[in-house]
């Protein structure tokens, strides 16, 4: 009979493909593990010996924080925008800054946390209060 | 891949514009329902201090070991600041994870 085959396989590996297809593997991985690892912002913690000691010379500002997420800049109610403005007008003024942060024991720690955030961008040290 | 895969994180952290990588050698994660995790395993936060304790002298780094309080947002200040006093007792570094802001 005059059948032939019509098309034979090749037996060769192709390495170039595999390299190809592990290649993009690998990128695809790292991009995605970077964005699982969560950022974070430093805190210094009383006792630690490498800790800074906050800087006593300048008049304190305090930032309470009550339970709803309402804001006081040294007693008088403040929003975020306006606080934020605020604090960059007081670092202007004075380079060696310091605000203390004072939540209530209740407060969701986001709002504390953009307080911290507000103090880490302008470069101000934030001190923390216990709430107790 | 498989470190970054130990500890996951599926709740809403607070945002900020910090770059600074969280670790994840200690890890104690608060989520909004009251629920404590230590390193991916349930706990109690009176048992963190016991755990912490334990784990020290496992880590690579003990002289910079880093507690990293991961609390979702809602969660109620005074736990977290409660993660913060037993690190500061156990004279370890802490840092709060945040996620980049939208």
């Amino acid at each position: 009979m005059g059948l032939k085959k019509r098309s034979k396989v090749s037996a060769e590996f192709s390495m170039s493909s595999l390299t190809d297809i592990i290649f993009l593997l690998l990128i695809f991985f790292m991009l995605t593990s970077s964005m699982i690892v969560p950022n974070a912002l430093n805190l210094k913690l009383p006792g630690k010996s490498n800790a800074n000691p906050p800087p006593t010379n300048t008049k304190p500002n305090i930032v309470k924080i009550a339970p709803k997420g309402t804001y006081y800049l040294n007693g008088s109610q403040i929003k975020r925008s306006s606080l934020e403005q605020e604090v960059r007008k007081l670092k202007k003024a004075d380079s060696k800054l310091a605000i203390i942060i004072s939540p209530d024991e209740e407060t969701p720690n986001e709002y504390v946390v953009a307080i911290m955030d507000i103090a880490y961008r302008y470069g101000v040290d934030a001190i923390l209060t216990d709430p107790k | 891949m498989l470190t970054s895969a130990a500890v996951q994180i599926n709740v809403e952290l607070p945002e900020s514009d910090s770059k600074t990588v969280a670790p994840t050698d200690i890890a104690v994660m608060m989520t909004k329902d009251g629920r404590v995790t230590f390193n991916g395993r349930a706990a109690r936060l009176n048992q963190i201090k016991r755990l912490i304790q334990k784990d020290l002298p496992g880590q690579t780094n003990v002289q910079n070991a880093t507690v990293t309080i991961i609390a979702e947002v809602g969660v109620p200040w005074k736990k977290v600041n409660e993660v913060m006093k037993i690190a500061s007792e156990l004279r370890l570094k802490a840092i709060i994870a945040t996620q980049p802001s939208k």
